[in-house]
């Protein structure tokens, strides 16, 4: 089975947001959710590199790991999905993500959480694939309908690249040999316990 | 074991948990950027920025959230680590561990009996508000340190028994419940403390108590003012761990309200450990305040102790209220 | 351990889908590349139109199990031109999907394009009409809105004349829409009439023209990808075209391309080059005189280019002289290594383009910085190649066709200009009397030492600049060089905070009698000043509720569909342009070659009225169908070459790109390089237009020893004429129609009529038969002798810091242009002696943000968008943030030399090394704020921006170029202090 991943280029991204706003229109998500956020280190100095970051579908997923209510679960294509029935808002699973991927709405008393949203990999939620519920509680579904998510389809400079690990993984390989430089596979240790060699 | 290392050096910087700001990249001043430079061929590597002492990889972002300008912050899996084994241990341990004591004490010794048997005569050791602040925290306690339970083991515990739905709806139940009891029972402590300090000073007594075994083990009763040694340990367990658990918890309350990712994961941990510690220190008060000592549970059951209960284990506070007289020795209807 | 869940009845439709899209679980290589957009596709599937749709006030999510309906537009931001799919369900746009075929954006957009769809959920659009009624807004009807405006300025025309009214045009119309507005003006009676492109690249249509006889993009993006070195001056394309930064990357990588930015900010784009060159603002031309001296000195320069093909380089050569290494980096900062270094990466690893923007053309030296970034390409023989040329970003969708269709004071659509010619030549394609429409213009009388003009001569007089339009308010009338001040205004499509000097332009808007906001947003206009009455809201849709053509700047013209109706009471362009001719009168001699129905004039039947006339610019071959059939089968045109390879459209350049030469019967196949002598001209080649003469001080202004692949004439000629044709004996090849029409034009002079206003095309017909390129072969201008500087020559800014260069370079002296004075050198010399650097010792440059475009009233309104930049700010260096004890986001106040005394803006402070010392930058797209008041008050309820702030041009100051009155807004001073 593919195994779904996430791979910014940082040599490419130039911090445009489509990814963002593409996640946002997708998905109807509302203000304040960032599923997709654009992060940029050494900011305005020499070497300065972006980076699109979002859930990374990590493997042995921490946000899982530590959920009190085990409202997680991994498909078949290596994507991290969780339930929002189950979900108390606790906010574990942002402590524990190395990526800051969950967001909660802001509900009801003291600054307390909503039911967490995060990154679904365009995949939906475990109701029914296109039904209207799944896309209420976690947005469209493009990956039942053989579509990539929409933050890296519209990616500006294709910086940000989403399909089987292996080969995305190639793709950044090759142009990193074309082109002689990379930064590296931002998050690939964390998440995947792997780099691209390049 | 680095995540252990780490949490140990975190723990110990629990001050910082009050006082930490967000900071997000504060830019050197002065610095002076030379004027030809190769942007491609200096740029920044995620491995140099996770080979860094405290590896996170941060640096700007326009959306005003602090926490979303931390692009990796691998500590989330030290603290993963925490919360998968070392915490479970610290529960197996107080709480296991205590149950065992407790077990062991209760067959060893049993139940330890007014020595002179009930008098009859009843003396007043806590007054209605003593008492309603006492049940007040710690009907609290009972209910936050279940829900704090069922959030920390529940998933291994619990789930299997109810399934995923029901679990998770006792889950958000407790949670808010967690959430709402937590300021009664804060309340519950201020009163506690402001109405028992000045009975719980530690002094030579206390030693003295503590080493006659404190009369739990074998048969003598050393001397004590209103609170022996024992009771006194409670109480200080119960303010200054309720305080840290406060303090923790709300923060945890306000998530990322003047505090970071490092703050919050932190903030958990020491809400997590010290409740369990007070989890255990609680069951041995429960014990002995209940099955372990006859007649100990009257004094927040009607208030109301037998005298003779009164001079085997609060010798010195018994002649007290002797020598004052009055209607504290009158007995009870 | 964690693979479970996803049982029973959900698990099903996924399986199966997976097995459909993804075989064995894995999607195929080639499905794959083809949704990351790595290889060009097959065909998309763009569903028919569906007749009738409903008319809905909201774009909603998707629901399931009703159909989806696929339509192409084109974002409505920037000029790269991505085209945009749109997903429609019951007449609701639902969602969007990545347009894979498209050349352009092979399925990709930046934060602007990805989010468009919002703008038809239209939250804080503009509702319906509005009016001002005593300081309050109030719903009025279309009709009684359109009445009253019409009234109203029929009686300012009584009073004050036609051109009493500013027309402000729009880079957000679609050629048609542009086009109408300019014909509107025309019959309206002024010249007044004007867009973004003022403030945007006028000074690169001037300087460009007069170098080599088009004002556009010589190139395209996709040809970027052919570069071996690319310089990028004063632009951020990465910020202000992120598209367009896909093709710059793929050079840089597949080529190992050299990209070079030289900029006084080290911005995003900066971050990903090869080398960066941080200048102090304001020295560009000392920066690019300072790279050619290199050049020449060390014979980098390309010796056959420049004798075959180039007029004047010895001038040029002289000047360059002046600029040593010593005294470039004494002005600029810019060491004289570095610039060897990329002297030498310039002239000798080509192809190599240059690439700019705003920081070259927003300059009161604009014009001067265009044509000496000319001369670098001329010299290096970087020019009509592939991976060469002047590739310039333009700023909006459409500012290249709002240009080219005449929103501008100086011309007549496609570049005709007022003379006598030009306005015959446009009144023979609308079939109008010539004589009625110089009725139409005011006489002006002898004023202020002036001489009096006649209506003819009033008509071919340029008009008001939109830099200026409130000096021509506010000015005394005798100063203002026309019948009376200016005291109305109708604005389609255009932001109020683009301009410098607010606090002047707000006094502006307090006198004007009449105030007209055409906009799906009310704009600054309509609440940065207090006024009570003869106000009007008209809210008009975004092109994605109507249809119609835009250029992109790489002159490719795209066809966009109307994805839904117009939201709310929302009308296109087209119909209330309609509706005001026709309350003024004159709909029916406007719109009478133009089909109109029920009031609603077609876009496909202007275009054709467009193809007519557009001889002078090659607009006459793309006539709706073609461009239709080219958004229809996209996925055939190269990435490369824009060539369409095989399919319906065979051998065309995507978008044909101007020229598309002679009737689209004729099937040229546009331009994608322009003066390209590689080519056959019928395959797109081309010379340098022979615009200027046929010498200047005895030498030769046509080309030697050069003209394009397969020509007949294999040497130097001039434009084509009748009387050419006659002596070469080519008019045999006319057809006797083509020969009737010439005739009827030419009157009793058919010889003088030219390709430019052969209405019957045969001339460029024959042209292309014969392998020549109608507007002659001619030679680039290295001296442009016609402007104020023929040489391009350093002049320090108006407010400068480095008050001992001035008398070294001073400021152009005081003139007047465009109807007002131009004070520039007073001003300047005013400065100097209120030591305004001493007062305001920072410089204050700005620019553009991501999220954000131009004026950003629409996208500040765009809930996904302004999420993403919440508060105004300013950059500014640790050394000067430390110095002033300010920390990085905290509240700061902000300065300008000509802001009211005691008066401040107030903004976040960015503290940043992206800004050198001395140096602060500022985003231009905010407003709503005024030096630290609230506005958002006066906006009509519900229709405020999300995110308001401050805007930089209240703290710009004065400085216009000679040419273009194009404004200063990148080199001013300002003060900065905590707040």
């Amino acid at each position: 089975m593919a195994r779904m991943k996430f791979l910014c280029d940082a040599d490419r991204c130039i911090e445009c947001n489509a990814c963002v706003t593409a996640c946002k229109n997708e998905h109807e998500v509302p203000w304040g959710i960032n599923r997709r956020r654009v992060v940029t280190i050494n900011d305005g100095k020499p070497g300065e590199r972006s980076v699109s970051m979002a859930c990374m579908h990590c493997t042995d997923a921490p946000c899982a790991a530590v959920c009190p209510v085990d409202c997680f679960y991994t498909t078949a294509d290596g994507v991290v999905l969780h339930s929002k029935d189950l979900c108390i808002g606790c906010g574990y699973c942002f402590y524990a993500c190395p990526f800051g991927a969950p967001q909660y709405p802001r509900v009801g008393n003291f600054g307390s959480r909503g039911k967490m949203d995060k990154c679904t990999y365009c995949a939906g939620g475990p109701e029914a694939d296109g039904s209207a519920a799944e896309y209420a509680k976690y947005g469209s579904n493009r990956l039942a309908e053989g579509k990539l998510p929409l933050c890296a389809e519209m990616c500006s400079t294709k910086a940000l690249l989403a399909g089987d690990g292996e080969i995305i993984a190639s793709i950044y390989r090759e142009r990193v040999l074309k082109r002689g430089y990379g930064s590296g596979a931002w998050g690939w240790s964390t998440a995947y316990k792997e780099t691209v060699k390049t | 074991m680095r995540p252990l290392s780490q949490i140990v050096a975190r723990l110990a910087s629990a001050v910082a948990l009050c006082i930490s700001l967000i900071c997000v990249a504060v830019p050197p001043a002065g610095a002076q950027q030379p004027t030809s430079i190769n942007p491609t061929a200096s740029s920044v590597k995620e491995e140099q920025l996770l080979r860094q002492l405290n590896p996170t990889v941060a640096g700007r972002i326009t959306i005003p959230d602090g926490k979303a300008a931390v692009l990796i912050q691998p500590a989330g899996q030290d603290w993963r680590s925490f919360h998968q084994t070392t915490q479970a241990w610290i529960g197996a341990i107080t709480i296991l561990g205590m149950g065992g004591v407790i077990l062991a004490f209760y067959f060893v010794r049993g139940r330890i009996p007014i020595g002179a048997g009930p008098s009859g005569k009843f003396i007043l050791r806590f007054n209605g508000f003593e008492r309603f602040v006492h049940w007040l925290t710690a009907g609290c306690f009972i209910v936050l340190a279940l829900t704090g339970l069922n959030i920390s083991f529940g998933k291994t515990l619990v789930m299997p028994l109810l399934g995923a739905e029901a679990f998770a709806f006792i889950s958000q139940m407790g949670k808010f419940a967690h959430n709402f009891l937590a300021f009664p029972f804060m309340l519950g402590l201020v009163f506690m403390f402001l109405v028992w300090v000045k009975d719980n000073v530690p002094n030579a007594i206390d030693v003295a108590w503590f080493k006659a075994g404190g009369g739990l083990i074998g048969s003598a009763h050393p001397p004590a003012k209103k609170f022996n040694g024992g009771q006194k340990l409670i109480f200080w367990s119960v303010i200054l761990g309720g305080a840290a658990l406060s303090v923790s918890g709300v923060l945890l309350l306000f998530p990322f309200t003047g505090t970071t990712i490092a703050d919050m994961q932190l903030a958990q941990m020491v809400h997590a450990a010290v409740s369990l510690v007070l989890v255990g220190i609680m069951i041995a008060h429960i014990y002995i305040g209940s099955v372990g000592m006859e007649g100990a549970f009257d004094a927040m059951g009607s208030g109301q102790v037998d005298l003779n209960w009164a001079k085997e284990h609060h010798s010195l506070w018994a002649a007290e209220q002797g020598a004052k007289g009055g209607r504290s020795a009158q007995p009870a209807e | 351990m964690l693979i479970k869940r996803k049982t029973g009845e959900s698990a099903r439709p996924r399986l199966a889908a997976l097995a459909a899209g993804l075989s064995s679980g894995v999607l195929d290589r080639r499905s794959f590349l083809r949704r990351s957009g790595l290889v060009a596709g097959g065909l998309a599937a763009i569903g028919a139109v569906q007749p009738g749709a409903v008319r809905r006030a909201e774009a909603g999510p998707m629901k399931p199990n009703i159909p989806v309906t696929l339509r192409k537009n084109i974002c409505t931001h920037c000029s790269v031109g991505c085209t945009v799919i749109g997903e429609i369900q019951n007449g609701v746009w639902v969602g969007q999907e990545p347009a894979w075929d498209s050349p352009i954006n092979r399925g990709t957009h930046c934060a602007k394009g990805a989010s468009v769809r919002e703008l038809v959920h239209g939250d804080r659009r503009i509702k319906y009409p509005m009016k001002l009624v005593n300081g309050q807004w109030q719903r009025i009807s279309w009709q009684v809105a359109i009445d009253e405006i019409g009234t109203k300025m029929t009686q300012l025309r009584e009073k004050s004349g036609a051109d009493s009214v500013f027309l402000l045009g729009s880079a957000k119309f679609s050629n048609e829409g542009a086009y109408l507005y300019r014909k509107f003006a025309a019959y309206w009676g002024t010249n007044s009439v004007d867009h973004q492109a003022r403030i945007c690249h006028s000074t690169t249509v001037a300087g460009v023209a007069n170098t080599w006889g088009y004002g556009a993009q010589t190139n395209s993006y996709n040809d970027i990808r052919n570069s071996k070195t690319m310089i990028i001056m004063g632009g951020n394309p990465a910020e202000a075209h992120p598209v367009s930064l896909q093709h710059v990357l793929s050079g840089k990588e597949l080529n190992r391309a050299n990209v070079i930015v030289v900029d006084p900010r080290m911005t995003r784009t900066a971050a990903h080059a090869t080398e960066y060159v941080r200048i102090r603002p304001g020295t560009d031309i000392p920066v690019m005189w300072g790279i050619m001296w290199h050049i020449f000195k060390n014979g980098w320069e390309d010796k056959e280019f420049i004798a075959q093909r180039v007029h004047g380089m010895e001038k040029v050569q002289a000047e360059v002289e002046k600029w040593t290494p010593e005294e470039v980096e004494r002005v600029s900062g810019v060491p004289g290594a570095q610039l060897r270094k990329v002297a030498e990466l310039f002239a000798t690893q080509k192809p190599s383009t240059l690439i700019w923007c705003m920081g070259a053309t927003q300059k009161t030296v604009g014009t001067a910085n265009v044509r000496a970034f000319c001369n670098l390409l001329l010299a290096t023989g970087n020019v009509g190649k592939a991976g060469t040329g002047a590739n310039i970003f333009r700023g909006h969708c459409n500012v290249q066709g709002a240009t080219d269709f005449g929103l501008d004071i100086g011309n007549l659509p496609l570049y005709y200009g007022l003379v006598e010619g030009a306005w015959r030549h446009w009144s023979r394609v609308w079939a109008e009397d010539y004589e009625w429409l110089q009725s139409r213009f005011d006489e002006v009388p002898a004023k202020g030492g002036r001489p009096a003009r006649t209506r003819k001569q009033n008509m071919e007089t340029p008009g008001i600049a939109t830099t200026r339009w409130f000096d021509a308010a506010l000015l005394p009338a005798e100063q203002v060089d026309q019948r009376d001040n200016i005291k109305g205004m109708v604005i389609f499509g255009h932001g109020g905070n683009t301009v410098t000097r607010m606090p002047e332009m707000q006094k502006g808007l307090e006198k004007l009698e009449l105030l007209v906001v055409a906009d799906p947003h009310p704009t600054t206009f309509a609440v940065l000043a207090e006024r009570k009455d003869n106000t009007y809201l008209l809210p008009i849709c975004t092109q994605f509720e109507t249809s119609g053509s835009r250029t992109a700047s790489n002159r490719s013209i795209q066809w966009g569909e109307k994805f839904v109706e117009p939201i709310f009471e929302s009308k296109n362009d087209y119909d209330v342009i309609y509706m005001l001719a026709e309350k003024l009168g004159f709909a029916d001699r406007m719109f009478r070659n133009i089909e109109v129905k029920n009031k609603q004039p077609t876009p496909e039947s202007i275009l054709r009225e467009i193809n007519r006339g557009g001889w002078s610019t090659g607009y006459s071959g793309q006539s709706p169908e073609r461009l239709k059939a080219h958004m229809a089968n996209q996925g055939d045109f190269d990435l490369v070459t824009l060539r369409a390879k095989d399919g319906p459209n065979k051998g065309d350049y995507y978008g044909l790109p101007w020229p598309c030469w002679g009737t689209p019967e004729i099937k040229h196949p546009g331009t994608h390089i322009l003066y390209n002598t590689n080519l056959h001209v019928k395959d797109g080649g081309g010379t340098f237009r022979a615009r200027f003469g046929l010498e200047h001080e005895g030498k030769t202004l046509l080309a030697e020893n050069s003209w394009s692949q397969g020509s007949e004439i294999q040497g130097p000629y001039p434009e084509f004429t009748y009387g050419v044709f006659k002596r070469l004996g080519w008019d045999s090849l006319l057809t006797a129609e083509e020969t009737a029409t010439i005739q009827r034009i030419g009157g009793n002079n058919p010889d003088g009529v030219s390709w430019a206003i052969d209405l019957s095309g045969g001339i460029q017909r024959v042209c292309m038969e014969k392998g020549v390129i109608p507007f002659g072969n001619g030679k680039a201008r290295a001296a442009a002798w016609n402007l104020p500087d023929p040489v391009p020559i350093h002049r320090e800014p108006i407010y400068t810091p480095r008050s001992d260069l001035v008398a070294k370079y001073p400021a152009l002296p005081d003139a007047r242009q465009f109807r007002v004075p131009n004070l520039g050198a007073s001003v300047q010399k005013t400065g100097i002696e209120k030591k305004a650097h001493e007062r305001f010792p920072i410089i204050l440059t700005s620019g553009r943000l991501v999220e954000y475009e131009g004026g950003g009233e629409e996208t500040r309104s765009n809930k996904w968008l302004a999420e993403l930049q919440q508060d105004m700010f300013v950059e500014i260096n640790p050394a000067d943030a430390s110095a002033r004890n300010i920390q990085d986001g905290q509240w700061v106040l902000v300065a300008g030399p000509e802001m009211p005394e005691g008066r401040w803006t107030r903004m976040k402070a960015l503290v940043t090394e992206r800004v050198g010392r001395g140096v602060a930058w500022m985003p231009f797209h905010f407003a709503g704020w005024f030096m630290n008041q609230d506005q958002r008050g006066r906006y009509p309820k519900g229709t405020d921006p999300i995110v308001l702030g401050e805007s930089v041009n209240a703290v710009t100051a004065y400085g216009y170029d000679p040419v273009t009155h194009m404004q200063e807004t990148k080199v001013t001073l300002c003060q900065i202090r905590a707040a």
